[in-house]
């Protein structure tokens, strides 16, 4: 085994420039995988993280019957029974945000829109969200203040500014009438058209009573710092609570249309990773066809002097081992370095795509991810291709005709 | 005398080609132990095709090969791959050293393979290459070794392992007359002193003039085989 390995070893350093051009192919390969994947990865994750941020969180505990028929009339009672589910995960859970949301209508002198009226917790929805961040004039209420903040376009439709009057109404909890008139103290801007002209923000409090429903919110959003422990702690806080009065949604159920989009995306980037996958895989097998066929005749010599075959095909097998494995991690370090740079220094997109972007309600920047599991997964899938590749040479020794090679 | 290879009716016809060839015809020989013997004749006689079918590297179409009682046409490849290890000799127009090896170690190579012991396989390497004029060469490797050196160290390692016999396909071909004359020395000392078994394909008449016996083959059959008192 240990000529084998000398053997295997010093061809690698006998033509070095052979051996850097096929390492060269297997380490570009894994480079181009890596940050290909690695800007796939980090635009799914920042559509989701600004789907989850931006609207449902990653899980709510709704009223069970909230979800199908969203009224005032399913608000869920934030009582004990809810307050001590959430405890009982607390170590899980980052923090909870309280809203309570419903459609009214906001008048002002002759102007009338149909507004989707929320309340919330300013503190909690920062932490989220950054809410605040994007008030454009005026500022975002405290918790015990008693004025409203107004979306940008909502303010223009209607010609209102900060320190104006606003009239909403609506139907509260049950039959009531949900009426009430709130200064304006804040106007916030939002890049999706339709929140931009619909948002209504006022204190938990003051909305609960506009709503005539003390005690009660629409959804209680659940924040966790790892998605992936959302399918788990929603099982956990479904078992704390009675079925009956309540449920649990993850913001897959609460967005399907969302999700079958995410669904349709990976499977095109299936389709796009075995399509690199293949061309990486030509590349490689280029390289390699190239050096088996200048070293036809030294293989045949050392058939003839008499190493077995096999033991030939193992020197070809350790040799593509270890370019492979020097390539990979030579691709994987620079595919690290490269993608960790434009993780911290994204590119920031301009023209109609990031007006697309700007649309969806997402940053219009080109996230890369940083994930481990990309790095692992293209090298080894690299690596495996190589393998693979690397093949050819043992098939042909396994082969070849020695009289005509040596 | 002992017999070391025998032939009977050893034919071969290359079918893989437009119109079959017939390389072999009905060849029948006997090569006594401690002969030096030239295999000549034009291109295309069959020469090189000749020592591959008893070099056990190609099969015969017909008839047999018989060393050391063993019939080596019938052999399966694996087999055939440890009786070459154990009993022939190879020596190539092209030197054919391993160019990752040192002299000694592409002398020692063979014996690596007969997984002879590591201090015996040393000693023998360097007595080898001694006795080819290398003593100065042991730790080169063969791009650092003038043509005729790189074939005196095959020299070496073919008749290191003391194999039965040592076919050697056009030796001196790509040799200055320097450096062929000094190789064929070095090969009849080791043919008398070791007493091994020497069976050269050439048409260099310098190697003709050295044979004590010399078979001429004519379009694949047995012309002539004449044999000479060189001594």
């Amino acid at each position: 085994m240990q000529t084998l390995l000398t053997l295997a070893w010093r061809n690698l350093w006998r033509k070095k420039r052979r051996t850097f051009i096929t390492l060269s192919s297997v380490m570009f390969a894994t480079i181009l995988a890596i940050v290909l994947m690695s800007m796939i990865s980090g635009m799914q994750e920042q559509m989701v993280d600004s789907i989850v941020r931006n609207t449902t969180g990653y899980l709510q505990i709704q009223d069970v019957l909230y979800h199908d028929e969203p009224s005032m009339d399913h608000a869920l009672e934030y009582g004990d029974e809810v307050k001590d589910a959430v405890a009982a995960f607390e170590e899980e859970i980052s923090y909870t945000v309280p809203r309570i949301q419903g459609f009214s209508l906001a008048a002002k002198d002759m102007g009338t829109r149909g507004v989707m009226v929320n309340g919330i917790d300013p503190k909690k929805e920062d932490r989220m969200n950054n809410l605040s961040s994007n008030i454009t004039s005026g500022q975002m209420f405290d918790s015990g203040d008693e004025y409203a903040v107004i979306a940008e376009g909502l303010a223009s439709l209607l010609e209102v500014e900060v320190g104006d009057s606003l009239v909403l109404l609506g139907q509260g909890f049950q039959g009531m009438t949900a009426v009430g008139t709130y200064k304006i103290g804040g106007i916030i801007r939002f890049f999706m058209p339709e929140k931009n002209n619909t948002m209504v923000y006022l204190p938990l409090e003051q909305a609960q009573y506009y709503f005539a429903a003390p005690d009660r919110l629409t959804n209680l959003i659940i924040m966790t710092e790892d998605e992936d422990l959302v399918p788990r702690l929603a099982k956990n806080l479904e078992s704390q609570l009675d079925p009956e009065w309540y449920a649990v949604k993850t913001w897959e159920e609460l967005m399907p249309d969302k999700l079958a989009a995410f669904e349709a995306r990976e499977a095109q980037v299936a389709v796009f990773a075995w399509v690199l996958y293949i061309v990486v895989g030509f590349g490689i097998f280029g390289t390699i066809m190239t050096m088996m066929f200048e070293r036809l005749r030294e293989f045949g010599i050392l058939l003839s002097i008499g190493l077995k075959r096999v033991k030939l095909a193992a020197i070809c097998m350790i040799e593509t081992l270890a370019i492979s494995f020097l390539g990979v991690l030579a691709g994987v370090t620079a595919g690290f370095l490269i993608v960790l740079r434009l993780h911290f220094n994204p590119v920031r997109l301009a023209d109609e795509l990031g007006e697309i972007m700007i649309d969806m309600g997402i940053e219009p920047i080109l996230s890369f991810s940083i994930a481990p599991e990309i790095f692992i997964y293209q090298g080894m899938v690299i690596f495996f291709i190589a393998l693979i590749v690397g093949l050819y040479p043992v098939t042909r020794v396994l082969r070849m005709d020695m009289v005509h090679s040596a | 005398m002992k017999t070391v290879i025998k032939t009977n009716g050893l034919s071969k016809t290359y079918t893989n080609t437009a119109v079959p060839v017939e390389a072999l015809k009905d060849i029948s020989l006997e090569f006594k132990e401690g002969e030096f013997t030239a295999i000549v004749g034009p291109s295309g006689s069959g020469k090189t095709t000749f020592l591959n079918v008893i070099g056990g590297l190609d099969k015969p179409t017909k008839g047999n090969v018989i060393i050391d009682d063993v019939d080596i046409a019938s052999m399966k490849e694996s087999q055939m791959f440890d009786f070459r290890l154990k009993h022939i000799g190879f020596v190539f127009q092209a030197y054919n050293l391993i160019p990752v090896l040192t002299a000694t170690e592409n002398v020692s190579f063979i014996m690596l393979l007969q997984k002879r012991p590591k201090e015996e396989m040393n000693k023998r390497a360097k007595e080898m290459l001694e006795q080819v004029g290398l003593s100065d060469k042991l730790d080169v490797r063969p791009n650092k070794l003038s043509g005729g050196q790189q074939q005196r160290v095959a020299v070496a390692r073919a008749l290191a392992s003391r194999p039965d016999f040592v076919l050697a396909d056009e030796p001196t071909a790509n040799l200055d007359t320097e450096s062929a004359f000094n190789l064929l020395d070095i090969m009849a000392r080791l043919n008398k002193e070791e007493n091994i078994t020497l069976i050269f394909s050439t048409h260099d008449q310098r190697v003709i003039d050295r044979a004590r016996r010399v078979i001429t083959l004519v379009d694949g059959a047995v012309d002539k085989d004449e044999a000479f008192d060189r001594d």
